[in-house]
């Protein structure tokens, strides 16, 4: 047998796949991610709200999720403790503002910067125009980034590392006219993917039932689908065809998981973390921890999203190509189009006359609870977990998306993305099947 | 202009013509060297595509004409030394002690900052670039940056002035250093001055600056506002007794328009 180590490049953060190979085949992949930060232990005699600030330096590109996630399992904690948390529509509305221009910013980076080169690398064209600070297409997706994230600062302050959001609310107080700039901005990446990636105006293209119907549009995401098909990839990197999305915004309310085509409740009392092959158990060889829910790995992001709220494109690529690289790509970027949609109707409801925060009326330091939040990041399901003694964290403990999808378990239960790279024949396949989950390294080491 | 003067040579996550190896091996000299994130000389803590930081770094820095820390972590530490002070830290610092990876190390730009905000780090690239004149405080930050406080610029400074605290989150009105922990009176940096992703702030949307260019951050109790005698630090380079005395006789006075709202839509 032969063992090569493969250096994932071009991700957030570093990870190394170390591929066992067997009559050519991968017999078995070990995902290693090496470099460990220890967030959770520096929380740890914090006042609870230094979490706010600190939990959102685990991640440059997925801060939003963070601050959104600890704010969460800091009001659950209050919640726990009998106290009142009353947050006004306006406060929800800015909250998961926030959250969806983060997700398109980073589902448009994930395009640009990994998935676009290896396209044009597997269809053996010229890849200059995504060039980096060169390439005409990468400075136009990196404008597109950053009005995104403009129309979110507007109510964050900054991107990346705003500090928004407080116990009751969010700090900031918009006038009307800071919501008509926003708009403008969100209407002018509106217009960048409807010309560069979907080739055809945004409302329509989130009526589309089938993935032929993408065959008569006119941009990446059509080239995207056709190489995949063209070159016989549209198979590949299947996993357990098993979902999960813990929800908590106003697509979907509440945790749910998906058994191939069927939804169903789920309860996040059943996460559990497994610490096998990771540094903290004999043996282990990653800093990674893996999360499970009853026992069983479940993959987590756009894909579990859409096939949970059965969106009718992605569940048509479903059909034909189950949990492949293909619809897992397809639905990352569709959901760029959903977003975009769902945030101008989030901003046009936000109704400046209601309160931003209400603050509860009690000392910090009279808070002794455990609270649990959770939230959609970009890359999937985000959970913090909080412990809290007189208003002192004395455990926090965080579930990042990517230790969902990107795990170890054992050659007998692979994690999702092993299992998606075991039987695959090249380490170049195996790198693109692990780009199409977006893999956060930095986020799964905190 | 940017992309039009430098060329990134590489980058880990963004697509970029060589790979680590290839300017590992190079005999080539490059202008500049960009670290980001704490260091440490241990391979166990930090190492990257199979070589420790350590050696990285060594290779690195002497094919470099300038070493830029990009952030308060290679800066200073940052939040990350939290977890092993005595093994990493910055580049030149440890918090605010000298020494940090290198003890002295002429090469070395700070641009501290959680994060660090995207133009002044252009910025002192293209001075650099142009040979225009780049000077540094005692922490090797520009000056032109970091010569000014978030204080300057912040739509609540007549607040300050007049020692009204902000009365809840989520409002116009009031100022947070008081009680909410706002460390933009003693933070050194540009932000009010030149907005962040060109629109906000911190202070502009009503939550503290957390004093995250200095070598202390992050400070515990971030959200709380340190008093010795009830009373809160005072702004930097102004003497206790200059600020206790203005802010006594500030104090001293009611000042009815700012008691009430910013916009009041009812009077």
């Amino acid at each position: 047998m032969k063992i090569t180590k493969e250096i994932i490049q071009k991700i957030e953060g570093e990870a190394t796949l170390e591929l066992e190979w067997e009559n050519n085949k991968i017999d078995y992949a070990k995902i290693k991610f090496l470099n460990f930060r220890g967030i959770e232990k520096i929380l740890e005699n914090r006042p609870f709200l230094d979490a706010l600030l600190i939990t959102p330096r685990v991640c440059g590109i997925c801060n939003t999720s963070h601050i959104i996630a600890s704010i969460n399992a800091i009001e659950n904690a209050y919640v726990n403790m009998g106290i009142k948390i009353d947050i006004t529509k306006k406060a929800k509305r800015i909250r998961e503002f926030a959250l969806n221009a983060e997700k398109i910013q980073n589902h448009i980076k994930w395009l640009y910067f990994s998935i676009l080169p290896e396209i044009l690398k597997i269809n053996g064209e010229d890849e200059s125009s995504i060039r980096a600070f060169e390439g005409k297409e990468w400075i136009k997706s990196q404008k597109a980034c950053a009005t995104i994230l403009k129309a979110m600062s507007i109510f964050t302050g900054q991107w990346p590392h705003g500090s928004f959001c407080m116990v009751g609310g969010v700090t900031c107080d918009p006038t009307q006219g800071d919501i008509y700039e926003s708009m403008r901005y969100i209407e002018e990446v509106e217009e960048f993917c409807e010309k560069e990636i979907f080739g055809l105006s945004l409302d329509e293209f989130i009526s589309f039932e089938t993935s032929i119907q993408i065959k008569s549009t006119n941009g990446n995401l059509k080239k995207i689908l056709e190489v995949l098909v063209d070159k016989n990839l549209n198979h590949m990197g299947k996993s357990y065809d098993r979902f999960i999305s813990f929800g908590n915004n106003s697509s979907l309310k509440n945790p749910k998981k998906c058994e191939a085509t069927r939804v169903l409740n789920a309860d996040i009392n059943y996460v559990g973390e497994s610490l096998l092959n990771s540094f903290f158990e004999p043996n282990g060889y990653t800093y990674s921890k893996s999360a499970i829910y009853k026992n069983r790995y479940y993959e987590t992001g756009p894909i579990a999203r859409m096939m949970i709220i059965k969106n009718p494109l992605i569940r048509d690529l479903h059909k034909r190509n189950k949990d492949s690289i293909l619809t897992r790509i397809i639905a990352r970027i569709s959901e760029i189009a959903h977003l975009i949609l769902k945030s101008k109707n989030l901003l046009k409801k936000i109704d400046i006359y209601q309160k931003s925060c209400i603050s509860p009326n009690i000392p910090y330091d009279s808070l002794t609870s455990v609270g649990v939040g959770y939230c959609e990041a970009a890359r999937g399901s985000l959970i913090h977990k909080v412990e809290i003694k007189q208003g002192i964290i004395k455990s926090y403990d965080i579930i990042t998306p990517t230790v969902w999808n990107l795990g170890n378990g054992s050659r007998e239960n692979p994690a999702v993305a092993q299992k998606a790279i075991m039987g695959l024949t090249s380490p170049n396949d195996a790198d693109l099947v692990f780009k199409a989950f977006d893999v956060c390294a930095v986020c799964t080491t905190q | 202009m940017f992309s039009k003067v430098f060329k990134i040579l590489h980058h880990p996550q963004i697509n970029t013509p060589y790979s680590l190896e290839d300017i590992l091996k190079t005999d080539a000299k490059v202008d500049f060297l960009v670290i980001e994130g704490a260091l440490s000389r241990s391979e166990k803590i930090l190492s990257r595509f199979g070589y420790s930081f350590k050696d990285i770094l060594d290779i690195l820095s002497k094919k470099a004409k300038y070493i830029i820390c990009a952030g308060s972590c290679a800066s200073f530490g940052g939040i990350f030394r939290l977890q092993n002070e005595a093994k990493i830290f910055g580049a030149l610092f440890s918090g605010k002690e000298k020494g940090g990876f290198w003890f002295n190390n002429s090469k070395v730009i700070n641009i501290s900052g959680c994060p660090m905000h995207p133009r002044w780090f252009v910025e002192t690239l293209l001075k650099l670039h142009y040979g225009d004149k780049l000077s540094l405080d005692e922490y090797r930050r520009p000056k032109e940056v970091y010569s000014y406080l978030v204080h300057h610029g912040c739509l609540r400074n007549e607040y300050f002035e007049w020692k009204v605290d902000c009365k809840d989150y989520g409002e116009k009105e009031g100022c947070l250093f008081y009680e909410h922990g706002c460390q933009g009176p003693m933070t050194h940096a540009n932000c009010n001055k030149i907005l962040w992703n060109s629109v906000s702030s911190k202070t502009r949307v009503g939550s503290a600056c957390f004093g995250c260019t200095e070598f202390d951050f992050p400070r515990l109790a971030l959200y709380e506002t340190k008093k010795h005698m009830s009373l809160p630090s005072a702004p930097y380079g102004i003497s206790k007794r200059a600020y206790y005395s203005l802010a006594g006789v500030a104090k001293g006075f009611k000042i009815e328009r700012l008691e009430k709202r910013l916009i009041d839509e009812n009077n």
